[in-house]
């Protein structure tokens, strides 16, 4: 059970984030904005990360991984982070974001109403 | 150490995505305080999970110290970890910020209320 914990963090981090996706336009729901934003982000830091491993400069536990490694001597896990951080990271901008323009329309109606 | 193998890319990476918003995209983001408040809050988050993964007593990442300042706060994250993760984020706002579609009639005003 113990080598499922670095997948485990990443599917709590999308499912504490998931609700975020009701707010204005979500994440999930615009897929090209979303990838455009993305892949091009995760391909330079999955290079950055497969010289990183191949130069010892940090590596995994397997005690920790369930032991799949992608190209590059990544393991899935890893791969998988630079999809989900990012997503978290959307999903509170965009979150924020919608919450900050509803107040803001909020107070212009209630200055125009005075 | 000699913080070239991870301390080095880590400042460089915060570097570049500073320069291209500032030089070449200039989408603003900087300017807006919906960025700094989710960065706000993606930092607290960071803590525990990246708290979680480099803990020392069961890491799941592990790290060559040659390669960092080893200075590791909060928790056992190395500091390193931070520039990588604004790094990381930024980018993808900045990305995502870039493709931010026309503002119906409607919704200018909020626009402009925001500038």
């Amino acid at each position: 059970m113990d080598r499922w914990q670095y997948l485990i963090v990443l599917g709590a981090c999308l499912l504490i984030t998931a609700p975020l996706e009701l707010f204005g336009r979500g994440v999930y729901r615009q897929p090209r904005r979303l990838l455009a934003a993305l892949l091009p982000v995760a391909a330079v830091f999955l290079v950055w990360d497969v010289i990183a491993v191949a130069a010892d400069v940090w590596w995994y536990n397997p005690s920790y991984i369930l032991g799949l490694i992608a190209p590059g001597d990544l393991p899935l896990e890893e791969v998988l982070f630079f999809v989900v951080i990012p997503l978290c990271g959307l999903l509170t901008y965009s979150a924020v974001d919608h919450i900050l323009t509803m107040l803001s329309r909020w107070r212009m109606e209630r200055r125009a109403n005075r | 150490m000699n913080g070239l193998g991870y301390t080095l890319p880590a400042v460089l990476a915060v570097i570049v995505v500073c320069v291209l918003e500032t030089r070449v995209w200039r989408t603003g983001l900087f300017r807006r305080p919906a960025y700094w408040i989710s960065m706000a809050i993606v930092l607290g988050f960071q803590i525990s999970v990246d708290g979680w993964l480099t803990k020392l007593s069961a890491p799941i990442v592990l790290y060559n110290e040659q390669h960092m300042t080893g200075i590791r706060f909060p928790l056992d994250i190395p500091i390193e970890d931070f520039l990588f993760g604004f790094a990381l984020v930024t980018a993808v706002l900045l990305l995502w910020e870039r493709r931010r579609p026309q503002p119906v009639s409607s919704e200018v005003y909020e626009v402009a209320e925001q500038r």
